[in-house]
């Protein structure tokens, strides 16, 4: 105690940055520096925590492990009729063209496998799409799942019986993450990141709700279909679909937007 | 003393640090726009523009008998309806009235510079902006019904979506808002792929599109 008294004693009787006359730039320098050093440490722990979708932060999916994120590689507002098939790139499908006709995905558990094209205009609406395998899930990841559907806007899901190799699959619009617990903390994370992010989802505003959409009961032409797609389905890009470029006021004005600019 | 700066030190990079995680909490890109800005100009016209549009949805849903039809037009009625509510939000944020004063497209101005005079904004306009049907347009549409009101339906919209796609480039490139500039740009991207869907409903209906050139902003 004594000692201690000493050396406190000692310390103030030498105030060292006083004695020295002028601006002492060197201790200027090194606050801000160190201020400056914590700001950007600041900035980069948030920017690696956060799964919220941001003006600066627009796709916090990018830094879950394993994400598929490849949003501008799809056609979004192309629409086949309720007998085409589509030949996506990927299944379960995470964009392209899809029937006019959505899934209802206003918290809607679907029992029965659903047909891909109806599902994957629920994310262009900016909807989660939870799918899994029911013969390999664990016990207890369905309900799970179901509790983070059940109840919740733009949150769907359905079995899928052709998932191989993990059996849960989340989509969302241009997005996947495959998972073999319904707890891996990146599944909440992808709905955070995802779910009605508008940087991500095409048609800013729409709904789900779709008050004629069989939510039980599901017809057969609105099921799943096993069976291998054949030589006319449509390609991802649309292809006829799409063909007609020459009416897109895009492709013929937007040179002179740009010269605008 | 050196124990003193490392604890100073300690503490300074602490108060950054938080100031930083603070500052980058909030720093989403909001700049508040004054009126007669692009981002104004564009909320303010680009409401009235959709306005128009929600109504000849709602009238083609309730007139055609084509479950097909009533689909597409309850998504994009419901869609810009909520876009309508997305820009009257800022709007208010902004701390600016929804309907704008004076004319219409003022705001794009030739260059990306606002000058304030109507000469540098040659798409400008006191009446419909481009695209709009007309009142009378608007009466034929409520009379008509089935696959009558599905074909004119198609058509004024096809031609409502070409008008406004000046506007929404030009707010995709020009709005000081990165939330404002990507709502305009997947706008457009959306609705360009819309007038192909709806030229392919048509043609399955045996008919085509109004014949219509979308006014083209001058580059300057």
């Amino acid at each position: 105690m004594a000692s201690g008294k000493k050396a406190k004693k000692g310390r103030s009787g030498k105030p060292v940055l006083t004695r020295k006359r002028g601006v002492p730039w060197l201790a200027i320098g090194a606050v801000a520096a160190v201020l400056a050093l914590g700001v950007t440490i600041g900035v980069v722990v948030l920017s690696t925590t956060s799964y919220s979708p941001s003006a600066s932060n627009q796709d916090p999916s990018l830094q879950i492990d394993g994400i598929y994120a490849k949003p501008k590689l799809y056609q979004s507002a192309l629409h086949v009729q309720s007998t085409q098939r589509v030949d996506y790139d990927r299944y379960p499908p995470v964009g392209g063209p899809h029937d006019g006709y959505w899934a209802a995905c206003n918290g809607v558990v679907y029992l029965v496998a659903m047909r891909d094209e109806n599902m994957v205009h629920t994310l262009e609406h900016g909807a989660i799409w939870i799918a899994y395998n029911p013969d390999t899930i664990a016990p207890g990841d369905l309900d799970i799942l179901t509790g983070l559907v059940q109840g919740q806007q733009f949150m769907v899901m359905s079995p899928y019986p052709t998932l191989a190799t993990h059996p849960i699959s989340l989509q969302a619009w241009g997005h996947q993450l495959q998972v073999d617990s319904a707890s891996d903390e990146r599944v909440q994370q992808f709905i955070t990141a995802l779910r009605r992010n508008p940087y991500v989802y095409p048609e800013i505003g729409a709904t789900c709700d779709q008050p004629t959409f069989p939510t039980t009961d599901i017809p057969a032409e609105l099921r799943f279909d096993p069976s291998p797609r054949g030589a006319d389905t449509i390609p991802l890009d649309g292809g006829d679909l799409a063909a007609d470029s020459s009416e897109m006021p895009a492709a013929s004005t937007s040179g002179s937007a740009a010269a605008g600019g | 003393m050196v124990a003193l700066a490392a604890l100073a030190a300690v503490v300074l990079l602490a108060i950054g640090g938080t100031a930083g995680y603070l500052l980058s909490s909030n720093r989403s890109g909001q700049v508040v726009p004054a009126s007669g800005s692009v981002d104004a100009g564009f909320a303010q016209d680009m409401i009235v523009h959709h306005r128009q549009g929600v109504l000849m949805a709602h009238l083609a849903e309730i007139h055609s008998d084509d479950p097909e039809m009533q689909r597409y037009a309850y998504d994009m009625a419901h869609t810009q309806t909520a876009q309508v509510g997305q820009m009257e939000g800022w709007l208010v944020l902004w701390g600016l009235p929804e309907i704008g004063v004076g004319a219409h497209m003022a705001w794009m101005t030739v260059g990306g510079h606002q000058h304030g005079g109507s000469a540098d904004a040659p798409l400008a306009t006191t009446g419909l902006m481009p695209g709009m049907a007309t009142d009378k347009e608007l009466s034929r549409l409520e009379s008509l019904r089935g696959k009558d009101s599905d074909v004119y339906f198609l058509q004024l919209m096809i031609r409502h979506h070409e008008g406004g796609t000046p506007m929404m480039q030009y707010a995709g490139a020009h709005s000081a808002n990165q939330v404002v500039r990507n709502f305009a740009a997947q706008m457009l991207t959306t609705q360009s792929t819309e007038v192909t869907d709806m030229t392919n409903m048509l043609a399955a209906r045996g008919a085509k599109p109004l014949d219509y050139t979308a006014p083209i902003l001058p580059g300057g």
